[in-house]
C-alpha cells in the first residue's frame, strides 16, 4: 500500500517537475519577444499565445505535485492543534465531500470541453498565427485526472492515519526557504523539531 | 430558499467551512459548485471549466511565475548576507542603526523576492541576534523584523496587486504606480519611527562601538556597489519598465527573472542545484496561487449569479445608511478582522471581489481602495492568531525570546500602518498623484481636450458624390 502511495506522489512530482520548467521557457520566449520587438523591430505573431500556454500549462500540472507536497494553502491556525486521528477525520470528511465530486466534475466536463474543441480543430483567434488550441484545453482533463488520482492518495492516507494514529510519510524534496531555515534554528536551540510540520 | 439568501448562507459559512484547515483552493471549487448546482444544475460544471480556463489563458496572471520565478532565483544568491552587511555599515552613525538597516534590508530583499516567510526567518538568523548581542530591546528588534519583510507584498512590483489587479479589472501599472509612494512612505514612517525612539530611549537601540561606525568612507561605498546598488537597479528597471510604459508587467516580470539569473550568475551562486530548486519551488507556488484563483473565481462567480451581491448591497446602503467615510472605514475593518484567522490570498480573492461592485455607488477609486486594502493586509501578517510573521521569528530567534514579546514589538507597527491608511485617506494624492501624472491624457491649455478632432481640416461631407444613376 505505501508502496502505491508512494509511487503515486513520484508521478505527480515527476509531472510537476517535469512542466515546471515550462518558466525557463516562458523567461525566454517573452525575452525574445522584447528584444525582437526593441531590438529589430520586429515583433514575433506567436510569443503572446506561446506564453499563456507555458503559464497555464505550468500551473495546471504542477497542482498535484503541489498537492503531493501538502503545498495548497490552508487556513490551518486551528488544524495544526488537532491530534493526527482528528485532523485525518476532518481531511477524509472533506476530501470525500468537496474534493471528489468537484474534481470528478472538472474532468468529465473538461474532457468534454476539449472534445468540442478538438471536433473542430479549434485554432486560437487571438494572434495572426493562430496556433491550434485543443493540446492546450487538453491540460484540463489531464490535469484534473491527475489532482484527482493524488487525492485518492491523499485520502488513503487519511485512512491509515486513522488506524494508525499518524500520517504515513510523504514523498520529499526541495523545501522553501523558511522551512529550511526553522528546521536549522530548531537543531541548534536544541529544541524538538519544528512545529507547523502538517502532513 | 430563494437565491439572494443561498448566496448569503454560502458566504457565512464559508467563514466557517475554511476554519476546518481542508486546503482552500479545493473547499471554494467545492462551495461554489455545491450551492451553484441548486440554482445552475449541470451547468455549474460549465462554469467550472470555463472559469478554469479563463485563469489558464489570463494574461496578467503571467507575470505571476515570472515574478516568483525572480523571487526564488534572488532568494538563492547568497546576496542577503551582503545586503545586510553594507546597510550596517552605511547607517553606521544613525542612532538604532541596526534596527534601521535592519529594517532596509528586509524592505528591499522583501520587494525583490516577494516571499514573506523567507525574509523573515533569514533576517531572523542574520539580523535579529546581531541586535540583541548589540543590546537591542527584543521587541524593538522583533517588530523591525516582522514589519519590514512584510512590506514585500506592498511595495511594487508584489503579487498581491497582480492578483488584485485580475480580479478587479484594473491596469496592473496603474496600481503599481498607485502603490508607489505609499510603499515607500510606509517604510520611511517605520525607519522615522526607529529613528525617533532610539533618540528618545538610547537604552532600546544603544549605539554601535566606535570600531564599527567610523569606517572609511570607500568601504562603505564598495559595500554598497557590490550588494545594495545591483539589487536596487534590478528592482528600479523592472518597476520603471512597467510604470514609463516600455513594457507589460509580464514582459518586465520576464526581464527580471533573466536579470536575476545573471545576477546570481555574477554573485557564482547559479548551481544547477540552486536552479532546479528554484524552478521546482515556482512550479509549487504558482500552482498554489492559482489554483486558488480558479477556486475563489467559481465561488465569487456562484456568489454573484445568486444575487449575493445585491443582499450586501442592501445592507450596506439601505440598512447601515453609509457614507463614504463610513463605507470605507467599515470595509477596512472587515479586512482587518479577516486578517486576523486568514491569509491575504484568500482575502484578495474572496472578499474584496465583493466589495468591489459597492465602489462606484459610494464613488471610491478601486485603485485607491486597492492600495488601501493593500496597506491594510500588512496588519494581517502581525496580528493574532494567524501572525505568519511572527510566528516564523519565533520559529527562529533564541528560544529566551517569547512570543508575547514579539507580538508586543510587532503592535507599534501594526498602529503605524493604521496611521499610514489615515493619511492616505486624508491625502489621497499620495496614491492617486502618479498613476494620473503618467497615464491621464493631457488636458492641454485652457481645458482643452486634446482628442477631439480639431475645427476644419478633416471635414467630410455626409452625402458623399456618387456618380448619377444611368
Amino acid at each position: 500500500m505505501q508502496a502505491i502511495l508512494l509511487g503515486i506522489d513520484r508521478l505527480s512530482g515527476f509531472i510537476g517537475k517535469l512542466f515546471a520548467w515550462c518558466i525557463l521557457v516562458l523567461t525566454a520566449v517573452i525575452c525574445y519577444e522584447v528584444f525582437a520587438r526593441y531590438l529589430f523591430r520586429a515583433p514575433t505573431g506567436w510569443a503572446y499565445d506561446v506564453s499563456y500556454m507555458l503559464y497555464g500549462t505550468l500551473f495546471m500540472m504542477a497542482g498535484a505535485y503541489t498537492l503531493s507536497r501538502n503545498g495548497h494553502v490552508r487556513a490551518d491556525f486551528a488544524y495544526r492543534l488537532l491530534p493526527p486521528r482528528r485532523r485525518a477525520a476532518l481531511d477524509l470528511t472533506l476530501y470525500l465531500a468537496f474534493f471528489m465530486p468537484a474534481l470528478l466534475g472538472m474532468l468529465y466536463f473538461g474532457w468534454n470541453f476539449f472534445l468540442a474543441s478538438y471536433g473542430q480543430n479549434e485554432a486560437s483567434s487571438v494572434s495572426p498565427t493562430g496556433p491550434y488550441i485543443w493540446p492546450f484545453k487538453f491540460v484540463i482533463p489531464f490535469a484534473s485526472a491527475l489532482v484527482l488520482l493524488q487525492g485518492m492518495a491523499e485520502t488513503a492516507r487519511c485512512v491509515i492515519c486513522l488506524r494508525d494514529g499518524e500520517f504515513p510519510p510523504r514523498d520529499d524534496d526541495v523545501r522553501e526557504m523558511e522551512e529550511v531555515a526553522l528546521a536549522s534554528a530548531s537543531m541548534q536551540h536544541g529544541g524538538q523539531p519544528a512545529k507547523g510540520s502538517t502532513p | 430558499m430563494s437565491d439572494p439568501v443561498l448566496g448569503m448562507v454560502m458566504l457565512g459559512s464559508f467563514v466557517f467551512v475554511v476554519l476546518l484547515g481542508f486546503p482552500v483552493a479545493f473547499t471554494l471549487m467545492a462551495m461554489g459548485i455545491g450551492f451553484g448546482y441548486f440554482s445552475l444544475g449541470d451547468r455549474v460544471f460549465d462554469l467550472l471549466v470555463q472559469r478554469t480556463y479563463a485563469v489558464m489563458a489570463n494574461d496578467v496572471l503571467i507575470s505571476v511565475p515570472l515574478f516568483v520565478f525572480m523571487g526564488y532565483v534572488i532568494e538563492r544568491a547568497n546576496i542577503l548576507d551582503r545586503l545586510f552587511r553594507s546597510l550596517q555599515l552605511a547607517a553606521g552613525g544613525l542612532p538604532g542603526s541596526l534596527a534601521i538597516a535592519t529594517l532596509a534590508t528586509c524592505a528591499m530583499f522583501a520587494t525583490a523576492t516577494g516571499i514573506v516567510g523567507a525574509v523573515v526567518t533569514l533576517m531572523g538568523l542574520l539580523a535579529f541576534p546581531a541586535m540583541l548581542r548589540a543590546g537591542y530591546d527584543a521587541r524593538l528588534a522583533s517588530g523591525v523584523t516582522c514589519a519590514g519583510g512584510c512590506l514585500g507584498i506592498l511595495i511594487p512590483p508584489s503579487i498581491m496587486l497582480i492578483l488584485y489587479g485580475a480580479t478587479a479589472g484594473e491596469s496592473v501599472a496603474r496600481l503599481y504606480a498607485a502603490a508607489f509612494f505609499p510603499g515607500l512612505g510606509l517604510a520611511l514612517l517605520y525607519a522615522l519611527y526607529v529613528l525617533v525612539l532610539s533618540m528618545l530611549r538610547p537604552s532600546m537601540a544603544p549605539e554601535l562601538p566606535a570600531s564599527e561606525r567610523n569606517l572609511p568612507f570607500v568601504t562603505v561605498l564598495t559595500a554598497l556597489l557590490t550588494s545594495f546598488v545591483p539589487l536596487a537597479v534590478l528592482i528600479g528597471s523592472v518597476l520603471g519598465a512597467i510604470l514609463f510604459g516600455l513594457a507589460t508587467p509580464s514582459e518586465a516580470a520576464a526581464m527580471g527573472a533573466l536579470g536575476a539569473l545573471l545576477l546570481a550568475i555574477v554573485y557564482r551562486a547559479l548551481t544547477w542545484a540552486r536552479l532546479k530548486e528554484s524552478v521546482f519551488l515556482t512550479a509549487r507556488t504558482t500552482a498554489m496561487v492559482c489554483w486558488l484563483f480558479v477556486g475563489a473565481y467559481i465561488f465569487t462567480s456562484v456568489f454573484g449569479w445568486l444575487g449575493g451581491h445585491h443582499v450586501i448591497e442592501d445592507i450596506f446602503v439601505n440598512h447601515l445608511k453609509l457614507n463614504t467615510v463610513t463605507f470605507l472605514i467599515v470595509t477596512q475593518l472587515i479586512i482587518f478582522v479577516l486578517g486576523w484567522p486568514l491569509e491575504w490570498s484568500e482575502i484578495v480573492l474572496i472578499f474584496v471581489p465583493i466589495f468591489l461592485p459597492l465602489l462606484p455607488i459610494f464613488g471610491v477609486d478601486p485603485i485607491l481602495f486597492g492600495v488601501l486594502v493593500a496597506l491594510n493586509l500588512q496588519t494581517s501578517f502581525m496580528t493574532p492568531p494567524v501572525a505568519m510573521a511572527a510566528y516564523y521569528l519565533k520559529g527562529v530567534a533564541p528560544p529566551d525570546v517569547r512570543l508575547t514579546q514579539i507580538f508586543a514589538g510587532c503592535m507599534p507597527f501594526v498602529g503605524l500602518v493604521v496611521m499610514a491608511m489615515t493619511l492616505l485617506y486624508i491625502f489621497p494624492e499620495i496614491a492617486t498623484w502618479l498613476p494620473s501624472y503618467l497615464y491621464d491624457l493631457p488636458t492641454g491649455v485652457q481645458g482643452q481636450d486634446l482628442t477631439i478632432l480639431p475645427e476644419g481640416g478633416f471635414k467630410e461631407s455626409d452625402e458623399p458624390e456618387l456618380p448619377p444613376l444611368r
